[in-house]
């Protein structure tokens, strides 16, 4: 792994070489992942990479070059190129300022103990004692990773970004040899939060819960989605409609919609890299500072992600959301849901009649206008009935309209938990919605 | 560079692993997107890495660097992983036989992408939305062209040593039409990209996306306007870019042997399929249904000289008129059904471990015109173009939905257009519905740059040919699930 003064070493050197504005990004990655499936490690790895990309501005042109091989030799031949590029591109709309403020921002904090504890052999010792918990009719699969990196740039006008983003993350399935099973998964970069064997034993205690399903027909129901669930929806939903871009090109279900109440007022989401239950990049991929995103407040559509570009066509300041790929726009990375009032424990004993989603498989956006997206359940899928757990119900399929569902919310989980988003984690509660369209079904 | 590779593998044999390979790969790629008649994204990219594997008492150890000075320190750590991994075996891995290897590869291609110029390639794309724009209000014009060259060397520790050259090439342009409502989308020559191929510039000339772009602008600009497809029942039949998807979910992904044994229990899912199906006379479709895996198709996304096992490429017949008959393997899971490999291990890069991956898989040509099929159907759609795609982890429950219907009436197209079809099934039952292919004049080999799997993630680039085809009673749409 390269440290700051490594980084920026590399970072100067190269810029050392250009003859125009240029920014650099240097990223430094170590990976290592345990997999096991039918209770057994199966695929082993590690892998580690530092890559360099560079982007030119010309006026309204632009350039961009990246490579793996950081060599003196190559690092000139990469400017080289890519100066040359400029020379056959076409200008751009607009002219990208030059990012001069603040100077350096800096974030070299990150828990060693990460590695002491989750190393190879730390990995595969945890998973071994789980599995050795298992009954003989079940069996485990999952993922255990360490993974280490740094995001640094800096620019020929002086500035400098570094940050070191380490953390570990833990899935497992468990399943039973006539076909249900109970899943578990979190990502942590703090070691003394993440704890195998309740994760573990979570799972186990779903995939037995989950013994003889029950067939429902699709139709309309009250859900219960577990943070897993609602974690995969609030991804989506930030894919198709949270970017300016996104309601620029007006393929969001936000466009045309800004001050106007898009869901009900027991929703918030907002988008905060301060906050400790995401992992925080602080600048972003253009090199700017991130800020904090209302998005949703109370219901009302409030504020977008920016990207520079995205920023300059509307005439307003970039929120620090760039991805550094004008095709994308701005993309928030640390989405928050506010919570409510009751645990989930005390939600489900308030329940009459209701399906809980452990989590949801395969989605997709069937119409990003209408934010309608479709998946199938798996691993846990449970109907409630005057207030507990009576049976296990075999896998469905939902194709609902958000603006359908966030309208329907009549209750939001005291507790959160972090789940995995596009990039990092999301901080979610569970929600319970009402009239939840379940389209299919599985034998 | 053979030198230092013998002094790897040298080195694997004298840690004590039973069998070790090394994969030294350079890839340098090239991307342009135009949006809206001016340049989005011009990105290009080498990387270049070394990935060990080794087999140590039965266990797997992977390491891999882009630091080509220090490969013994990869090769230690890949056996310090593979010892962690014995903690926990209850098999030992065994790998199929097969011969050792001294060959070389080389994409056949005409034009080497990477000789033509930035401008040229930016032209083509401005062109075919100047075109788009000059055809139809619209409110949005993409394009994109990727390339890619992948230098790679495979060696190991039975004798083989490859090297080859990789070429890939692809293009494709989209029109889109807003309202204050709705959004409405059409590709050419496919959705997420367009289309792609093991070739190089001239697949991109002989996509003539200007020629085309008038079409689905004028198609984009009717669908803004066009009814909802209605739901309910009906006979479909699915255009070859949409073809490629549904084969791609439901039979490529379904036909991993990896999977069928749970190697992504917990990530991509398994299949409905077990390791014994494939002697239990298994109706996957109609007898119409004939695919194979097929990596030594010309131009296609997933062919190649040699996987990342050193096994050679193949075709092997999946399904035959409509029974199982094989499975896509690797040598490690090959070895578990007392087979040979039929070379489907692939890995995304250095970086990452081969795993199963689909080659080619196509649906081989029928004997009907494309007339015939349509005359067929009473009442009916004819769908095209893949816009969502979902499908359960045993790869039986899916729901895809499409870009445009056309409507058909008495065994002839109308006219009439709606938008949003979604149609969705159970995996062999659909396939048992299937009753007529298009002839080879039809056949179209479509390349899928997107394909996911394993963990950490991988993105495979797959190829799957079809022509159109018909299938029987098939739902369509989901606003009547009250």
């Amino acid at each position: 792994m390269l440290n700051k003064k490594e980084s920026y070493a590399i970072i100067d050197k190269v810029l050392s070489y250009c003859n125009y504005y240029t920014m650099a990004t240097l990223i430094s990655h170590e990976e290592g992942l345990t997999r096991f499936a039918n209770s057994e490690i199966h695929q082993n790895v590690f892998k580690s990479n530092n890559t360099l990309e560079i982007t030119i501005h010309d006026g309204k042109k632009q350039s961009k070059n990246s490579t793996n091989i950081l060599d003196d030799e190559s690092l000139k031949e990469l400017v080289r190129k890519t100066e040359q590029n400029l020379k056959f591109m076409p200008e751009g709309e607009y002219e990208i300022p030059k990012v001069t403020a603040p100077a350096e921002i800096a974030n070299e904090e990150y828990d060693a103990e990460l590695e002491s504890a989750f190393g190879i052999p730390g990995r595969a010792s945890l998973i071994k004692s789980c599995i050795e918990s298992l009954d003989d009719d079940y069996t485990a699969s999952g993922a255990f990773s360490l993974s280490k990196m740094v995001f640094a740039m800096g620019n020929n006008s002086g500035i400098k970004r570094f940050c070191r983003l380490d953390n570990v993350s833990f899935n497992t399935v468990i399943t039973h040899k006539n076909g249900p099973s109970g899943y578990a998964e979190y990502a942590t970069d703090k070691s003394a939060d993440m704890d195998v064997t309740k994760l573990f034993n979570s799972a186990y205690s779903k995939a037995k819960a989950a013994l003889n399903p029950e067939s429902l027909e699709p139709g309309s129901y009250t859900v219960i989605l577990e943070p897993l669930a609602v974690g995969d929806l609030l991804s989506y939903m930030s894919y198709v409609g949270f970017s300016a871009k996104s309601v620029d090109t007006g393929i969001s279900f936000l466009a045309g919609k800004k001050g106007q109440q898009v869901f009900g007022e027991n929703i918030s989401i907002y988008d905060d890299h301060t906050d400790g239950n995401t992992f925080s990049l602080p600048f972003d991929f253009e090199g700017y500072e991130r800020r904090k995103l209302n998005i949703i407040d109370q219901g009302v559509a409030k504020e977008l992600a920016y990207d520079i570009r995205t920023a300059l066509k509307e005439g307003v300041d970039t929120t620090g959301h760039g991805l550094g790929e004008a095709s994308t726009g701005g993309f928030p990375i640390n989405l928050i849901m506010k919570n409510g009032a009751k645990s989930l424990e005390d939600i489900i004993k308030e329940t009459d009649n209701a399906i809980l989603v452990t989590r949801f498989h395969y989605m997709n956006v069937v119409d990003p206008k209408k934010a309608l997206f479709t998946a199938l359940t798996r691993d846990g899928l449970y109907m409630v009935k005057n207030g507990q757990i009576s049976h296990a119900v075999k896998n469905m399929r939902f194709t609902e309209s958000m603006l359908n569902a966030f309208n329907k919310v009549t209750e939001v989980s005291k507790d959160r938990t972090k789940v995995p988003g596009f990039f990092g984690v999301s901080y979610v509660p569970a929600l319970k919605i009402d009239d939840f369209h379940f389209t299919g079904k599985t034998e | 560079m053979r030198k230092k590779i013998e002094m790897v593998l040298e080195r694997i044999r004298a840690c004590g692993a039973e069998y070790g390979d090394i994969r030294i790969i350079d890839t340098i790629k090239e991307s342009i997107t135009t949006e809206d008649q001016m340049v989005a994204d011009i990105i290009d990219s080498r990387s270049k890495g070394a990935g060990i594997r080794v087999i140590l008492d039965g266990s797997l150890g992977f390491a891999a660097t882009q630091d080509l000075s220090n490969l013994a320190e990869t090769v230690e750590r890949a056996i310090q992983i593979a010892q962690a991994g014995r903690m926990l075996q209850k098999e030992k891995i065994v790998l199929a036989a097969k011969e050792a290897v001294q060959d070389e590869y080389n994409t056949p291609i005409e034009i080497d992408p990477f000789t033509i110029s930035k401008e040229d390639k930016i032209n083509l794309l401005l062109r075919a939305e100047k075109a788009m724009r000059e055809a139809a209000k619209l409110s949005r014009t993409t394009g994109s062209m990727v390339f890619q060259r992948q230098d790679k060397i495979y060696a190991d520790t039975e004798g083989s040593y490859i090297v080859q050259r990789l070429y890939e090439s692809g293009a494709g342009i989209e029109a889109v039409v807003n309202s204050e409502t709705d959004s409405q989308i059409r590709s050419y020559p496919n959705s997420s990209g367009g289309n792609h191929a093991t070739a190089g510039y001239e697949f991109v000339e002989s996509l003539k996306l200007v020629e085309n772009a008038p079409r689905i602008a004028i198609e984009a600009e009717r669908l803004i306007n066009a009814e909802q497809c209605p739901s309910g029942h009906y006979d479909l039949i699915i255009d070859s870019s949409q073809m490629a998807l549904q084969i791609h979910e439901s039979i490529g992904h379904a036909t991993e042997l990896d999977r069928i044994f749970g190697s992504e229990a917990a990530y991509a899912g398994m299949s409905f399929l077990l390791p014994g199906t494939i002697n239990d006379n298994f109706k996957y479709g109609s007898e119409f249904v004939t695919v194979v895996a097929d990596a030594t198709i010309p131009k296609g996304l997933g062919s190649f000289g040699y996987d990342d096992d050193g096994v050679k490429a193949q075709k092997t017949v999946l399904i035959d008129k409509g029974m199982l008959k094989n499975y896509q393997t690797s040598r490690d899971t090959a070895s578990k059904i007392g087979q040979l490999s039929n070379g489907t291990n692939r890995a995304d890069g250095w970086s990452n471990i081969p795993i199963v991956r689909m080659t080619n898989i196509n649906l081989l040509p029928g004997s009907f015109e494309l007339d015939e099929l349509i005359k067929g159907i009473d009442d009916g759609f004819y769908l095209c173009t893949n816009k969502s795609w979902s499908i359960d982890d045993k790869r039986l429950n899916f729901q895809f939905s499409c870009e445009i219907a056309h409507e058909i009436k008495n065994g002839k197209l109308t006219g009439k257009i709606y938008k949003n079809p979604i149609y969705t099934g159970i995996t062999p039952k659909f396939w048992g519905s299937c009753d007529g292919v298009g002839n080879e004049k039809h056949w179209i080999l479509y390349g899928v740059p997107n394909c996911g799997k394993g963990q950490p993630g991988q993105v495979a680039h797959v190829g799957h040919g079809s022509a159109p085809a018909r299938f029987r009673n098939v739902k369509v749409g989901v606003e009547d699930v009250k």
